[in-house]
């Protein structure tokens, strides 16, 4: 599955956004306060409102008319995300539109729609619509080539006017659409990396198998790797040996008083030296192999400036190693500020955003003629980012 | 309506230029202001940045630090690059030795900008007389500025304060002529 669109309206700072041809792999860069970070948490608010109710959400971002445009009170927000799914063998483009209003001082799910062609021709069948808690959705989907009649449409009503309608039916195997959009959501991670919650000792009780936004859990996950993933760990230490110099092995070590911490060798020593004093970039390069060799991918993952904290030479395969995770079938966002980084970047893999009358758009570099004439006589991204022509300041 | 680039060999140029071009040239164009990463990186990234470029009705200026280079043979290399990437009229300036002897030509500018009185009286001295000789007119400019004077800051400041005529620089003013001749 890969989100090929991603529209919004009076969602924050992006009034009227359309980012169409999203490839697997995509990186955005802009200046500070442009609005990476609120593109990247429209999936944690969708992921939000799946998890508890749009309420909820929409509160924890400090309630409707926070999350809403300026000057937009009144008006409902959307969020419409185009995807690629095979359904029952078929390559489909599917629509997820969520539509959330303002009624009576609380919020409600006004549309929620997933649709998608039938045939080559004619319009999108709506295979689930819901307005305020009540619709349908398709229980034979499978059943694609049958006339509108033959499908069967189920009726049902929403415990709540503001709960999603793919919360309940993405439960089920027979709302393919559905399903594989809510596994989409709840799957998605985003990665924040913050250092200091990733060094020092943590409790060796639990299990985990998938990094932490911060990184907070990585000694459970790295354990995890180390005692059930030989060959990926292995596979880890090989690149960490390549990149950190001294680095000779690195391994997970329980402590007398049941904690768990990361025991780091240098070549030149008898004795490893725990993950305290270790540099912050090599924490940093240890933590995203760890995440990007997961046995079990995140099918989104988003990446927030990967480059903090990292040597510029690293950042080049880095930024392939990104690639290679979106190739398994999966999607990777970036936000970087790195002219290294973009420079390992492909054309058609690049966007920028840019403030407009107080809004942010989103454009892509392909979509610009200048940069694909310079970049087409070897130029890299990085270099014509830094150059200024990604987004211009000037009239 | 014509657009002008300037390929410039570094940030401060940009800064310096992105204000003092619109005091001299009219406002109806657009203005590209594309800064290179040193002398060396603008050698090396120019001849692809002019061949592909894609507007027509463009005028191309190039600005380069003197530096310790011979100033007839940088002109005349910059020249051959353009030349080669078809842009034959694109104007080619040096600024001797570099942007902060321009600076240096115009004291009073200087002392308007960092609250220094009584500066523009050393413009007659001898070293202020003809800047563009100066070995180190950077080290020059700290010194008349007790360190304030820094490169980026320090050029966007000047390029609004920088006076159009009177300056003592001699790059500069040739500068100024082959900008105010461009065939807008």
């Amino acid at each position: 599955m890969r989100i090929e669109e991603i529209r919004l309206q009076n969602y924050k700072c992006y009034k009227e956004l359309k980012v169409t041809n999203i490839p697997a792999m995509a990186v955005f860069v802009g200046a500070n306060g442009t609005g990476k970070s609120t593109l990247f948490d429209v999936f944690g608010f969708l992921k939000h409102c799946l998890t508890f109710n749009i309420t909820k959400a929409v509160q924890s971002r400090g309630g409707f008319k926070e999350l809403v445009s300026r000057g937009c009170i009144g008006q409902s927000i959307i969020i419409e995300i185009k995807f690629r799914l095979s359904i029952t063998g078929v390559e489909r483009l599917v629509t997820y539109l969520l539509e959330i209003a303002e009624k009576d001082k609380s919020v409600i799910v006004k549309r929620e729609i997933l649709r998608y062609k039938r045939g080559a021709h004619g319009s999108p069948y709506h295979f689930l619509d819901y307005q305020a808690g009540k619709g349908y959705a398709i229980t034979n989907e499978e059943d694609f080539s049958k006339q509108e009649e033959e499908l069967t449409k189920e009726y049902r009503e929403l415990e709540a006017d503001d709960i999603l309608a793919i919360k309940g039916l993405g439960q089920f195997q027979k709302f393919k659409a559905a399903n594989a959009f809510r596994n989409m959501i709840e799957n998605w991670h985003l990665s924040d990396f913050h250092i200091n919650k990733a060094r020092g000792t943590k409790d060796a009780a639990g299990y985990d198998e998938h990094l932490s936004v911060s990184g907070d859990n990585l000694q459970l996950v790295a354990n995890n790797l180390f005692q059930n993933y030989e060959e990926i760990f292995s596979k880890i230490i090989e690149k960490m040996k390549q990149r950190v110099p001294g680095i000779s092995s690195i391994k997970p070590e329980t402590t007398v008083d049941g904690r768990l911490l990361l025991k780091f060798q240098d070549g030149s020593f008898q004795d490893p030296f725990i993950d305290k004093y270790v540099s912050d970039g090599t924490i940093k390069m240890f933590a995203y192999l760890v995440m990007l060799f997961d046995p079990q991918p995140h099918p989104l993952l988003c990446v927030e400036e990967p480059e903090n904290q990292l040597y510029p030479h690293l950042l080049m395969e880095l930024a392939e190693e990104f690639r290679l995770y979106s190739l398994n079938g999966d999607q990777v966002f970036v936000s970087t500020h790195s002219p290294d980084f973009l420079n390992a970047m492909r054309l058609e893999e690049v966007f920028w955003l840019e403030k407009k009358n107080g809004f942010t758009i989103v454009k892509r570099a392909n979509d610009d003629p200048q940069i694909s004439a310079y970049m087409k006589d070897g130029d890299l991204m990085g270099y014509l980012w830094k150059q200024g022509f990604l987004g211009r300041v000037h009239p | 309506m014509s657009s002008i680039v300037f390929f410039l060999e570094e940030e401060s140029a940009k800064a310096f230029l992105e204000k003092f071009i619109p005091r001299i040239l009219p406002e109806n164009h657009e203005y590209y202001y594309i800064a290179f990463e040193g002398k060396q990186d603008m050698e090396k990234q120019l001849p692809r940045k002019l061949r592909n470029w894609l507007k027509s009705d463009t005028l191309f200026v190039i600005l380069r630090d003197q530096d310790r280079g011979n100033c007839y043979d940088i002109k005349q290399n910059l020249k051959e690059i353009c030349k080669k990437a078809g842009k034959p009229s694109s104007l080619v300036r040096i600024a001797c030795r570099e942007l902060e002897s321009w600076y240096l030509g115009d004291l009073a500018a200087v002392g308007r900008v960092y609250g220094i009185n009584n500066i523009a009286r050393q413009q007659n001295k001898k070293k202020f007389r003809k800047p563009d000789i100066l070995q180190n007119p950077d080290i020059e400019l700290k010194k008349l500025t007790n360190k304030r004077y820094q490169k980026v800051s320090g050029s966007r400041l000047l390029g609004s304060e920088l006076a159009i005529s009177g300056n003592k620089s001699y790059s500069f003013n040739i500068f100024l002529i082959g900008i105010e001749r461009l065939q807008l």
